[in-house]
């Protein structure tokens, strides 16, 4: 298998790179945002209400709240949670996101550079993104780590890494075999995509992989498991010793002096009792592999599995079955409607690209079909929407995907909901992300209409307390 | 709120034999001309009347619309219908090849066209050698073809060249160009006396430069299509008095490449969408105008060029492209507006019958 690194160049092609990097980002504020309809998370609007941030946080969301004296009051017609693109590749240098030989434990947020593609980052803001998953590696089966990060050039780096792993990324779907091809256009090139091939040897070999990787992670949690509980009982021991040790001290010691005494009457070497010696119980070897699978197996991690065709889903399926606590998330899913039973049983989200692709190119499915999220979504899937994590400049253009599923069936709620909570509940950063409420991060975006149209407009982005876009700029 | 689309084979509404009207929140005339809750009167395959105060005829079938009403969307570059035969790479040039003659009118992949709010394309020959034939414009139901041939097709870009075939150099290329129109026959002729426009296929600034010259030289009309930074050289494309239409942009489409678009608006040239049927999605067209539209374009001049703007570069404005009286009743109803990618076109007439349709379900 090779993986054509070509389409990258892209990225490259498509505009001042960098332009303005190292350009500091403008300061915290406390700001008070007033909006005719406050989009609190899909399905609850505020109608004439406020949204107090300060310090980087919500502080307050409610009717009737004041601007504090030296509050900057920012005002739209429609305000919502800053939209996260869940499958992104903004920012990830190329070379990172067609790495061949990750592990589990490579971490994305190793290769994410925070001083690249300033262009296409301030377009993101502009649409209302304000927040991505990026992944490395997906030239690997297994492509290790991905990570959260906001988008805003320049950002202290706490405030730009929200999570260093939000999920452990595998693929059991095609990868680009075949040879691109490029044809240049105007500035840049088009990447006209590969062949994907893959016969049933490899695929067999692609659901292999996964379910013998996580099997590795699961003997690595029992074997760290039974040394936790072989440590215990150790110290356990150890200590009922020592109680009866410090109990019969006097005793002993008499005892001992006595036997000393003895030994020295009958012109006899003295010897010392012994005790057996209890041994400490060894951990299993250090793997970091193991580490992240392990995770995975036992639900800290969530597990994001890339399948499009039915025999890949369905052997994903099959292989994380055994593994009950495992949060998986299917990523691509072009022929998940199939599985639609079996995903809502286990409660398996699927993250979809709506690309409109059309039919007879080099790409063996139907055209990312439109209408998935909508079916996925009426047979009781949850869905997430992502730009596809390959094209960087595509996570600007987010809210245009997420309009097409509207328009192929996927209701307003939940597509907003894909873009938003969702995504942060399945890479775990809801505590921060996803919804307008106190506690949470400062990340939202303030519309001139409803959020999710093309029509509208985002008059301010608010990223982390900071607002890094206005009508102005 | 749950909206759920799904799509019906027919529309059982919707008679389409006696005159019928279609009272709409919205109709879009064209040229910018907004009606609210006006009707649009239907028979015969025509428009017979657009007002608000407008009498339903005795007999008629009334259609209530919550939504907007427009004429039908015109794609400006595609191989609907016509895949497998676009492709002649055996010879340098094919002037008299006529893609209006190949074209399978009741090929499956118009049902996506229309479905999208498309009721006529320009169907395009290969860019290959110098001149792969001649353009038509079909309805993309119905099997009517509204003009053939519509564009003599120019080759300026180097995706014309083979290896191994003549032309296979940007000079060999002009020089079989230039031979052609020597002692210009046929439709050459007719290009050459201004006829009939042509359609130059470019790519890169400079095959606009070329093509620009070579219109000049030879007095020939027509559009540039292809080039995605024709804009940088707008005062010159103005100039020579060519019309442009805009390959259709993908996702992630370069700022740099929509500013080139508002350029050419800012320069009034008149522009239309490709959409490179089948191998971009049908809703790939109204995509590119919003993407514009969200960069800057002016939202008049995108729907403009989705429409009659479209209309007049395919030569077919007296029959399609606005909601007037005595023009074909291409009709769409939207679910809301159509420059939200989110709106969808809940039924789509072509000469009054309806071609598609998805139901609402709640």
């Amino acid at each position: 298998m090779h993986f054509n690194v070509g389409w990258l160049a892209l990225s490259f092609c498509t505009g001042p790179a960098g332009s303005e990097a190292g350009a500091t980002p403008p300061a915290r504020e406390t700001i008070l945002v007033r909006a005719d309809h406050v989009i609190v998370r899909p399905g609850l609007v505020l109608e004439g209400a406020q949204v107090l941030v300060r310090g980087g946080r919500i502080v307050a969301v409610g009717t009737g709240l004041e601007a504090p004296e030296g509050a900057r009051v920012v005002q739209g017609a429609w305000v919502c949670a800053g939209l996260i693109d869940p499958w992104s590749a903004l920012g990830l240098a190329s070379d990172a996101l067609a790495e061949t030989n990750a592990t589990p434990a490579t971490r994305s947020v190793d290769g994410f550079d925070p001083y690249n593609m300033d262009h296409l980052r301030r377009e993101a803001l502009r649409a209302g993104v304000t927040s991505a998953r990026v992944q490395i590696g997906l030239g690997a089966r297994i492509g290790g780590l991905g990570t959260v990060v906001r988008l805003v050039p320049g950002l202290p780096r706490e405030e730009t890494i929200i999570s260093d792993a939000s999920n452990l990324w595998m693929t059991a779907g095609l990868t680009q075999t075949g040879p691109a091809q490029f044809v240049e256009s105007g500035e840049g090139f088009t990447m006209v995509e590969g062949g994907r091939v893959q016969d049933p040897f490899e695929r067999a070999d692609a659901a292999d992989r996964i379910v013998s990787a996580l099997q590795a992670g699961k003997n690595y949690l029992i074997a760290k498991n039974e040394h936790r509980h072989e440590l215990e009982d150790w110290a356990k021991k150890m200590a009922e010793k020592d109680a009866e040790l410090d109990k019969e001290f006097k005793k002993s010691k008499k005892d001992r002096e006595k036997a000393q005494k003895d030994a020295e009457e009958k012109d006899k070497k003295f010897e010392e009792k012994k005790y057996k010696e209890d041994k400490k119980p060894q951990p299993p070897r250090f793997d970091e592999d193991n580490e992240v699978l392990s995770n995975a197996i036992d639900g800290r991690l969530p597990l994001l599995v890339g399948a499009e065709r039915s025999a890949e889903i369905r052997a994903v399926l099959a292989g994380t079955a055994p593994h009950g606590r495992l949060r998986l998330v299917l990523a691509g899913g072009s022929e998940s409607v199939n599985h639609a039973r079996e995903l809502v049983e286990r409660r398996i989200p699927v993250l979809v690209c709506p690309t409109p692709l059309g039919r007879n190119r080099p790409d063996e499915f139907e055209a990312h079909d439109l209408s998935l999220a909508g079916r996925l979504s009426r047979e009781g899937v949850q869905v997430l929407l992502g730009s596809g994590g390959r094209d960087p400049a595509a996570t600007r253009d987010l809210p245009l995907l997420v309009g097409l599923a509207i328009a192929h069936g996927l209701s307003r709620d939940d597509a907003l909901e894909a873009v938003t909570i969702g995504a942060a509940r399945a890479l775990d950063v809801a505590d921060r992300l996803g919804t307008v409420e106190a506690g949470k991060d400062a990340d939202l975006i303030v519309l001139d209409g409803p959020p999710l149209e093309s029509t509208s407009h985002v008059l301010f982005t608010i990223s982390s307390g900071r607002v890094v876009v206005t009508p102005e700029g | 709120m749950l909206s759920i689309l799904l799509a019906l084979a027919a529309a059982p509404a919707l008679q389409n034999d006696g005159p019928l009207a279609i009272r709409a929140k919205a109709v879009w005339t064209g040229g910018g001309k907004v009606l609210e809750n006006a009707v649009v009167v239907v028979d015969n395959g025509r428009i017979q009347a657009v007002g608000v105060d407008v009498a339903i005829p005795d007999g008629a079938e009334l259609v209530e619309h919550d939504g907007v009403l427009t004429a039908g969307l015109i794609a400006l570059h595609g191989a609907t219908g016509a895949v497998g035969e676009t492709r002649d790479g055996t010879r340098p040039a094919l002037p008299e090849g006529r893609v209006g003659l190949a074209v399978d009118l009741r090929h499956l992949d118009f049902v996506a066209l229309r479905e999208a709010g498309i009721t006529c394309i320009l169907v395009t020959p290969d860019a290959a050698g110098i001149t792969g034939g001649t353009t038509a414009v079909v309805k993309t139901a119905g099997g009517t073809v509204l003009r053939d041939p519509a564009h003599l097709s120019l080759v300026f870009s180097n995706e014309g060249l083979s290896g191994n075939t003549p032309p296979t150099s940007t000079s060999g290329a002009l020089a079989l160009l230039q031979n052609l129109f020597a002692e210009p026959r046929g439709i050459v002729a007719e290009a050459r006396a201004g006829k009939l426009p042509c359609l130059f296929e470019v790519r890169e600034r400079e095959d606009v430069r070329r093509a620009i010259a070579f219109a000049k030289d030879k007095k020939l009309n027509g559009a540039l299509h292809g080039a995605a930074l024709a804009g940088e050289v707008a005062g010159d494309i103005k100039a020579a008095g060519l019309s442009v239409i805009v390959p259709a942009l993908a996702i992630g489409t370069p700022k740099r490449t929509l500013d080139a678009v508002i350029r050419l608006q800012k320069e009034e040239i008149p522009l239309g969408f490709g959409l490179d049927t089948p191998w971009n999605h049908a809703e790939a067209l109204r995509l590119s105008a919003v993407m514009c539209v969200r960069a800057g374009l002016d939202r008049q001049a995108a729907w403009e060029a989705l429409t009659a703007g479209a209309a007049r570069i395919a030569g077919i404005e007296a029959r399609v492209g606005r909601i007037e009286r005595g023009l074909d009743a291409d009709l769409v109803m939207w679910s809301g507006d159509p420059l939200d990618v989110g709106s969808v076109a809940r039924r789509v007439l072509i000469g009054g019958r309806s071609v598609a349709a998805q139901e609402e379900v709640r």
